[in-house]
């Protein structure tokens, strides 16, 4: 067995023909969902399943994760927590404020925010920033994953009020919950022309792969702010 | 500026210092209280890039930065529990009422149906049903027992039903007396939704009815989940099988959903209903969410349905040409349907 690190916090564990993407568990011993947990050479990693996890899967897909160790990160649509758990576990000095709108799912979100130090939870609407734009602070990723028709326009009123200006959005577009019949092609190309130019932030897509095979009809991408936000920004 | 944080509302002076500091009182459950019923609007928004740790030592309410994590995550913790005990209260009564409703039809459905048929020995002449029957056969017993006042008394006199005397009265007036009780309570039920969801879900209300509201809340499973759903979904809540097959084969969506009781669509012409149903399941949409996060009354919901929905029948006065063969078959699965 080896352990190759993949990018700050994540790692691929190698057994044989076997690579199995994981995280450092930053809570020993405890299984959030029921991945597997694997000790080596003193260390516990936890095992982290693509297709459960969206930003698992962009890491499969070669993209670039913008997360550091002391990395602030707003995550918005964490649902029970699967992944914001691995997210933690990759920000051992960092914080990640998780954003879910479903009390019934917020139940299970608080549990998991018990047992771990740096995930803040926020029962709110990520359509309305303003309602917590009194608890978070200034990002340097803000990773999105609601499912929603209006998805660019969530990233860029958050981006708006909490992105640093050279932070990064981390967006899963999910191009059935946009369009039913329209071919997701289509829909992703639209998504990112709205990114670039709908709203009063713009953004620079940096890279944007579809998820297959993890996640049908789903787009990952990465972006920045575009240089002309730059000055108006406070 | 003003602005409110978490830990209190501050100012900053025109070069963007900070010269005050209001500060809440540090105990982390009037924190977390705060935190939830603090209205954040664009006027008293912190400023985008706002350093929110430097500033809470800086106004003394922390000691070290380091304490502000530890702090904000026990005081946050604190607040969205607070929040899921005060929202899933209200769901479940909504939930349990509705469908207390739905049990008492069912049975009383049934229980109606026996008295009418055990009761039309005595009376066949009598022409009532439902509530009016159980309760007048619980008041009255046998027919010689209705007073001249009453507008019944001439058929009660000359009826060609059997005499209502000793045990068998006093049976089948306790089992009318339980079913208009039944009804009673359906109705108080009814009161009861109307009052809730006026108060936790006026636009909803406003929009869908409080009956119909409360119905979608409960086969949504709650308000967040109704607010969360796509408006095309909405649409068809309520037609199980059909939205099943929808979402695992794709097949075309399903059109009836139990919003086609609403008075709007119901009354509406069938070549308008589809259009129709759309629009009002996109403003139930938008309701519930501004039900779920605002709470207030916004009149122009209602005022706003009405227009689309008038521009729709403007669009649509006629009806299209059908081939016979769809018409033929709808028409006699209908009366299948009436005589079965
Ligand atoms: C696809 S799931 C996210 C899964 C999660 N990211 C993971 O990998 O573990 C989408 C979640 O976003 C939430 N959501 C949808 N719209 C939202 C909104 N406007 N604000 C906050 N949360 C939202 C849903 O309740 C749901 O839990």
């Amino acid at each position: 067995m080896r352990v190759a690190k993949m990018s700050s916090g994540i790692f691929t564990i190698i057994r044989g023909e076997t690579k199995q993407l994981a995280t450092k568990n930053l809570v020993p011993s405890i299984s959030v969902y029921g991945e597997k947990l694997v000790e080596f050479e003193g260390d516990e990693y936890r095992l982290w399943d693509a297709h459960r996890s969206k930003l698992g899967a962009m890491v499969l897909k070669k993209f670039e994760i913008p997360i550091a160790k002391d990395s602030r990160v707003l995550y918005l649509g964490a649902a029970s927590g699967t992944t914001v758990s691995h997210v933690s576990d990759i920000i051992p000095e960092g914080i990640v404020y998780a954003v879910e709108f479903s009390t019934r799912t917020m139940r299970d979100l608080i549990q998991l925010c018990d047992k771990r130090p740096n995930i803040i939870p926020i029962l709110a609407d990520a359509e309305k920033p303003h309602l917590y734009a009194h608890i978070v602070e200034t990002v340097d990723v803000i990773f999105q994953d609601v499912a929603q028709p209006n998805q660019a326009e969530i990233a860029a009123l958050n981006a708006k009020q909490f992105l640093k200006k050279d932070g990064f959005l981390m967006l899963a577009i999910k191009a059935r919950s946009i369009d039913t019949v329209v071919n997701p092609k289509k829909i992703f190309k639209e998504e990112i022309r709205k990114l670039e130019r709908d709203f009063s932030v713009g953004f620079e897509v940096l890279k944007m792969h579809e998820l297959t095979p993890y996640h049908e009809d789903h787009l990952g991408l990465v972006a920045k702010l575009h240089p002309r936000n730059q000055n108006n920004k406070i | 500026m003003n602005f409110i944080t978490w830990f209190g509302v501050l100012t900053l002076d025109d070069n963007g210092i900070l010269s005050k500091c209001d500060l809440f009182q540090k105990d982390r459950d009037e924190l977390a209280i705060q935190l939830v019923n603090t209205e954040v609007v664009n006027a008293n928004k912190p400023p985008s890039g706002f350093d929110f740790r430097s500033a809470a030592v800086e106004c003394g309410f922390l000691e070290s930065k380091e304490e502000y994590d530890a702090l904000l995550r026990d005081v946050s913790i604190r607040a969205a529990k607070y929040q899921i005990s005060l929202s899933g209260t209200t769901d479940m009564r909504i939930i349990q009422a509705v469908e207390a409703l739905d049990d008492i039809d069912g049975v009383v459905n049934t229980l109606s149906e026996r008295l009418a048929e055990w009761y039309g020995i005595y009376f066949p002449e009598l022409g009532l049903t439902g509530d009016l029957l159980a309760c007048f056969v619980s008041e009255y017993g046998s027919r010689s027992n209705i007073p001249p006042e009453n507008g019944l008394y001439e058929n009660a006199a000359t009826s060609m039903g059997a005499e209502l005397t000793g045990a068998d009265e006093k049976l089948i007036k306790a089992f009318a007396l339980n079913i208009c009780n039944l009804y009673e309570t359906r109705s108080k039920i009814e009161t009861y939704l109307a009052e809730i969801m006026t108060s936790t879900g006026p636009n909803l209300a406003s929009v869908a009815g409080t009956l119909l509201g409360a119905r979608l809340i409960s086969l949504a499973g709650g308000f967040e989940r109704l607010a969360y759903f796509p408006s095309s979904t909405v649409q068809v809540i309520g037609a199980n099988r059909a939205l099943f097959k929808h979402l695992r084969a794709r097949a075309p969506s399903p059109k009836h959903g139990i919003i086609y009781n609403h008075p709007l669509i119901k009354n509406a012409p069938w070549w308008q209903r589809g259009k129709i149903a759309r629009a009002v399941a996109a403003k139930i949409s938008l309701a519930s969410r501004i039900d779920l996060y605002s709470g207030k009354l916004d009149e122009s919901l209602e005022v706003e349905l009405a227009r689309k929905i008038e521009v729709i029948r403007l669009a649509n006065p006629n009806a299209p040409k059908k081939s016979k063969k769809t018409i033929g078959v709808k028409s006699i699965s209908k009366k299948i349907r009436r005589h079965g």
